[in-house]
């Protein structure tokens, strides 16, 4: 009858703790600001020389994947003079700063070596310029296709964090599965 | 006897013209309508997607099997071309050639095309940015730089034979991007 009651007892802590946390999270739930449009700005390549169509890969790959998997009703282009009139903006400035370009012929031929990669400071802002996200994302290709499939890889990345991040039917955030280092 | 003279010099002078017109090499132009792949950026048309590139009426056209695609030249804020290789043997036959035994994958992807790219940036009805990127045959890509620039496109690098004639020196800035 003693160990019964001790049992229970232990159980109900066992059980008690594992739901503090639980009933903790729920009870704080995470802000996110959310938006129901983006806007995306041309990629700068800063002080990297990047080829013109490695610019315009990125900068095309970007506004269809996040018209694709963004989780946004409208994506504007730079320019765009509708994004003005849009309430709930968010404005993606991009800003490349690495860049290393392989080899498609050395990616085939030696199977390891070759490989392209870009690394882009992604800065989420609202309409008036204040930062609501910073998060530096990278595309790389390394076996198969050529080089400017690492803008397509890229691309993918942000439109996940983006759509992590300020898409309504987001849902959890993971680092590791999105490929990204957060910066803020 | 001093007619006779004026009338010899007259001839000369006469057949001097039309010689040096008759050897005068035309500029080289950009041809009709070219062989393209769009690959990337093109509103309404997949990416890779193969077709006829012309530069006629102050515009830049893209006809392909299922539509015609036209850009303003004046709309086209900068023009940049560029050198680039593919593979020989191209799309699913390329990917399965890959698997090929005894390092016959390997070989296969030496054999190489030498590809121009034509990079534009160009603004639609509302302002927005948009950027296409074309491979055309090598050699190709300039000329159809120098006909959308006269044809009142910009651009952020002047075209080569601009270049050269500036200055000889400056022609060692031109755009390298392989």
């Amino acid at each position: 009858m003693k160990t019964i009651k001790r049992v229970t007892l232990l159980l109900t802590v066992i059980a008690g703790l594992s739901a503090a946390p639980l009933l903790r999270a729920q009870s704080h739930p995470v802000a996110k600001p959310q938006a129901s449009a983006i806007e995306v700005e041309m990629v700068q390549p800063g002080d990297i020389s990047l080829p013109a169509e490695f610019q315009v890969a990125l900068y095309e790959n970007l506004v269809q994947e996040l018209q694709k998997n963004g989780g946004f009703s409208q994506v504007y282009r730079d320019g765009d003079r509708n994004a003005a009139h849009d309430p709930h903006l968010v404005v993606l400035h991009t800003t490349v700063t690495a860049f290393k370009q392989g080899s498609e012929l050395k990616r085939d031929v030696t199977t390891v070596g070759g490989a392209t990669s870009i690394t882009i400071h992604c800065r989420f802002t609202s309409k008036d310029g204040a930062v609501l996200l910073e998060r530096d994302i990278d595309g790389k290709v390394r076996l198969i296709g050529d080089n400017l499939k690492a803008t397509d890889d890229f691309a993918k990345k942000a439109a996940t964090v983006a759509q992590e991040n300020f898409s309504s039917d987001s849902t959890s955030s993971d680092p590791k599965k999105s490929g990204y280092k957060d910066v803020i | 006897m001093k007619l006779n003279r004026f009338i010899l010099w007259f001839l000369l002078i006469v057949l001097g013209t039309l010689t040096s017109l008759c050897l005068a090499q035309p500029p080289p132009s950009a041809p009709a309508s070219i062989e393209a792949v769009q690959v990337i950026g093109l509103v309404g048309v997949k990416q890779n997607t193969k077709g006829n590139l012309k530069v006629e009426n102050g515009a830049l056209s893209f006809a392909h099997s299922k539509s015609n695609c036209e850009i303003s030249a004046a709309s086209i804020e900068d023009v940049v071309t560029g050198r680039d290789s593919q593979r020989a043997i191209g799309g699913t036959v390329g990917e399965i050639s890959r698997l090929a035994p005894f390092g016959g994958g390997t070989a296969l992807s030496l054999l190489r095309n030498k590809v121009d790219t034509l990079t534009i940036q160009y603004r639609d009805s509302n302002g927005g940015l948009h950027g296409a990127i074309f491979t055309v045959p090598d050699g190709a890509a300039e000329l159809f730089k120098d006909q959308l620039l006269a044809q009142g496109a910009r651009t952020s690098i002047p075209s080569q034979a601009k270049l050269t004639s500036d200055s000889p020196l400056q022609s060692e800035a031109m755009e390298q991007t392989n």
